[in-house]
């Protein structure tokens, strides 16, 4: 217990006195875990409710067992962007992180003891935010519900506690190389992120895809005469399918365009941001993984959508008022927006995080006379170049679900759907131009001196 | 230094084979570029000295043509004295004869400038440095002049960086002295 | 004999960095084709002046004049043209870019100027030969030895026949044989080329390269050392 209270010191020590970057991290990653109990806990609360309710929101969508499922689904498909942006998030200032926990294990401390204190740092700052979506999580929810059951506060409690105890494993794991070889690693230039951050992004998904297994099975349990358990397996099939792909195409799309584009570039831009690719595709994988998701979910829904739309609309056959669809459609397009919104502020952060390491190396680029015009170039290239054949083939998908269904239902082709992937594509590169302010300010002679 | 060992020197130069004295002369000045160049008296006069010691011995006098020049090998007595001195550690700088610090503690006696000396004196060194930097540097420098070179180069610097820390500490120094 | 118009020369440069000063009044010449040595004691303001007089940085007074130019007068988009094109320069360590190999790395001021990939490779290919980097051009700044690296780096800073080279420190980080084989490297190739050196050092050693010293005490020069 001691030693843990010194542990708990010394990682609070070392974030007081740590500088403006580490102070994003802490704020970023608990925002991160504030969404992501938040969704959590919502779905939580909504999984434990058995049979038909009264909810008194969303237009009674809430209150039938079936659409409930759909709305627990959508909640924790929203978890996936968290995780991309939350992954992001631990990358901010990850070199100067590592070299200092290298550095307290030159000075002695045990291996345990480094990854302890790594873990504690990450989730002090989960615990941050978990704490804060609970304590307002929890009065919304007893207005709306007089007496929740014992199983909600288990699966509020859970939820609470597992999401900092995750971000701390998380923390620990990505800690494994370091721990390794502190002396090594003190030594390396920068991080090889490796395919790692891809497989912990997988993982999480795949946590993802099971709770939400569990939760739509148990909160509509299965009739003999209506067997409830093949469609969410095979929508959480599809996911995991989709997510692992995206994950996998990013990032082998984003070293195949690197390698190709390495041997032809003619301006100095190009192969600066070739270069970077090829030396480490996986690096934006998770934060592209979760754009294609994105598309391909937006682009079927806006052409779906368009089609129930035309169908709410003519009046065939409703057993509900209009306005119990379009809620449920709006919900859906507010979801996914709000998933957009989650990755590109990771693509954002991602990329200011990609400037602020590269710093020392800017100003000397610049101090050459480098114009800062190409290094901006260079910049959203980067993001540009690995992004553009991934989104296509996302947005092909997403099309396709939606001119399939469009088809089956005899309806016009959706146009709309094929505008999605322009439309992220677009969206992504403002994210990533958001950063280019900093670029002229991270990029200054101080940085030449070594003094 | 040079003079000290200067009987050693020839007795090496000689291992290689009979040699006349200007011969040595020359190789010796080809073999140590930096060193201060020997006198051709200075060999004659240690060749005489190496024969009285049983350490040389003349080995024929002969003309070719010119001016007669007697040539010296060595002895069985000589290769074993150089062996032995070959191998014998030279002693790390025993005394110091610091001539520039003497002229600081003087300057400051005599109520001179020794901020003003050590500056002019600093000057020369970096002067003379330049020069056997670019001895160094030249195109097609063998290793044996950069090596003696290096040498010089070394101890001007230890000079300079002493000269340094004294320029930055003459406060404290004029004071003690004075006080004294 | 009138002494012939200096290349580069700056008068009363002051430049703080927050408040603390780092220059205060110095002025400096470099003549065409010359190697000069700029020492001083650690925070007497070298790496300071040598931003200045590169155009890295804008003095807060005073006056740099490159070939008849006043730098003050030009935009920062000519300076940064003038540095890729006229000079080069050359850090303690970390220019190199460490995703790039160092036969782009050495080819990048090339390409900036635009120059075509394959002549700008075979350039730099040159370049990197003369100051002994062989065998290595596909490897990555990381894999190189910090001596390997700052040579390439000395071939990037001359790899567009610039008339000025800025180093500052450039054997910082090196041994003493790595900090003789450079600054070796670096005389011959800009005695050949009639390049101009300001060389930023504290080691004397270094500074007896230099045909002349100019010493720098408290942000101000102290005493110009004896012209060769």
């Amino acid at each position: 217990m001691t030693s843990l209270k010194a542990d708990l010191r010394l990682a609070f020590e070392l974030t007081r006195g740590s500088d403006r970057g580490e102070w994003w991290r802490v704020t970023l990653t608990a925002t991160g875990a504030a969404l992501a109990t938040g969704f959590a806990l919502t779905a939580v609360a909504l999984a434990s409710l058995r049979g038909g309710h009264d909810v008194p929101v969303a237009a009674g969508l809430l209150d039938e067992p079936g659409t409930r499922a759909g709305v627990i689904v959508s909640l924790m498909l929203l978890l996936v962007p968290v995780l991309g942006f939350l992954g992001q998030c631990a990358r901010i200032g990850a070199v100067h992180r590592d070299r200092r926990l290298a550095g307290l294990r030159l000075a002695g401390a045990t291996a345990w003891q480094v990854r302890r204190i790594a873990a504690l740092e990450t989730g002090l700052a989960c615990l941050l935010g978990s704490a804060v979506a609970t304590v307002f999580s929890v009065p919304v929810l007893l207005r709306l519900w007089d007496r929740p059951t014992v199983l909600a506060w288990v699966g509020i409690a859970l939820v609470a506690a597992g999401v900092p105890l995750l971000g701390a494993a998380a923390g620990a794991l990505a800690l494994r190389r370091v721990v390794a070889s502190p002396l090594g690693w003190v030594r390396r230039l920068g991080p090889r992120t490796g395919r790692g951050p891809g497989v912990l992004f997988l993982a999480g998904v795949v946590l993802v895809g099971v709770v939400t297994l569990v939760a739509v099975l148990s909160t509509s349990p299965a009739a003999p005469d209506r067997p409830y358990a093949g469609p969410p397996l095979m929508m959480v099939g599809t996911v995991l399918a989709v997510g692992a792909g995206a994950v996998w195409l990013s990032g082998a799309a984003a070293r195949v365009t690197g390698r190709i584009l390495a041997a032809r570039a003619r301006s100095a831009a190009a192969l600066i941001a070739a270069e970077r690719l090829r030396d480490d595709p996986w690096a934006a994988a998770r934060t592209h993984a979760a754009v294609l998701l994105v598309t391909v979910v937006g682009g079927g829904f806006t052409g779906v959508r368009a089609v129930l739309l035309d169908e709410v609309r003519t009046g065939k056959q409703l057993a509900e008022s209009p306005d119990y669809y379009i809620t449920g459609l709006d919900l859906t397009g507010v979801a996914i927006a709000v998933a957009l919104a989650i990755t590109l502020s990771g693509l954002a952060v991602g990329t200011a995080e990609s400037l602020a390491t590269r710093r020392r190396g800017l100003a000397a680029q610049v101090a050459a006379g480098v114009p800062r015009a190409v290094l901006g170039r260079a910049l959203l290239l980067e993001t540009a170049l690995p992004l553009a054949p991934a989104v296509l083939l996302a947005g092909l998908g997403g099309t396709a679900v939606a001119a399939g269904y469009a088809l089956l239902t005899g309806h016009p082709f959706p146009w709309a759907a094929a505008l999605v992937p322009v439309a992220v594509y677009a969206a992504c590169l403002l994210a990533a131009a958001t950063s280019l302010p900093l670029l002229g300010r991270s990029v200054r002679p101080a940085e030449l001196r070594y003094a | 230094m040079i003079s000290m060992s200067t009987r050693h020197i020839l007795l090496g130069l000689l291992a290689t084979g009979p040699s006349h004295g200007y011969d040595l002369k020359r190789r010796h000045d080809e073999r140590f570029p930096q060193a201060r160049p020997l006198a051709y008296g200075q060999v004659y006069t240690t060749l005489q000295r190496l024969v009285r010691d049983g350490l040389a011995e003349v080995d024929g006098t002969g003309s070719d043509g010119g001016p007669e020049r007697t040539a010296y090998r060595t002895t069985d007595e000589g290769t074993e004295e150089l062996a032995r001195w070959a191998g014998e550690i030279a002693p790390p700088a025993p005394f110091v004869a610091n001539e520039i610090f003497a002229k600081v503690v003087v300057a400051i006696l005599s109520g001179g400038d020794p901020a003003r000396y050590l500056s002019a004196q600093r000057a020369a060194h970096m002067e003379r440095m330049r020069e056997l930097t670019a001895v160094k540097a030249a195109k097609g420098a063998d290793l044996a002049t950069v090596l003696s070179a290096d040498y010089a180069l070394n101890h001007l610097d230890a000079d300079l960086r002493w000269m340094n820390t004294t320029a930055a500490r003459l406060t404290t120094l004029t004071a003690e002295v004075d006080a004294a | 004999m009138s002494r012939p118009v200096p290349l580069l020369s700056a008068t009363g440069l002051t430049k703080a960095h927050g408040r603390s000063p780092a220059l205060r009044g110095a002025s400096v010449e470099l003549h065409a084709g010359e190697i000069l040595a700029v020492t001083g004691p650690s925070g007497s303001g070298k790496s300071t002046l040598l931003h200045c007089l590169a155009g890295i940085v804008r003095p807060d007074a005073g006056s740099v004049t490159y070939d008849g130019r006043r730098l003050e007068d030009l935009p920062e988009k000519r300076l940064s043209e003038l540095r890729r094109t006229e000079f080069g320069v050359v850090f303690q360590f970390g220019q190199l870019i460490p995703e790039l190999t160092v036969l782009d790395n050495a080819a990048l001021p090339l390409l900036l100027a635009g120059t075509g990939r394959a002549e700008a490779r075979a350039r730099a290919g040159e370049w990197l030969e003369r100051f002994g980097v062989r065998g290595q051009e596909d490897l990555r700044p990381g894999e190189l030895s910090g001596g390997q690296a700052q040579r390439a780096a000395m071939a990037r800073a001359l790899v567009t026949g610039p008339r000025v080279v800025f180093a500052d420190e450039p054997t910082g980080a090196l041994d003493s044989l790595a900090g003789e084989q450079l600054m070796t490297a670096l005389v011959h190739t800009a005695r050949d080329a009639g390049t101009a050196v300001l060389l930023i050092t504290h080691d004397a050693q270094v500074a007896a390269y230099a045909d002349r010293e100019v010493q720098l005490r408290d942000g101000a020069v102290a005493a110009l050392g004896v012209t060769a």
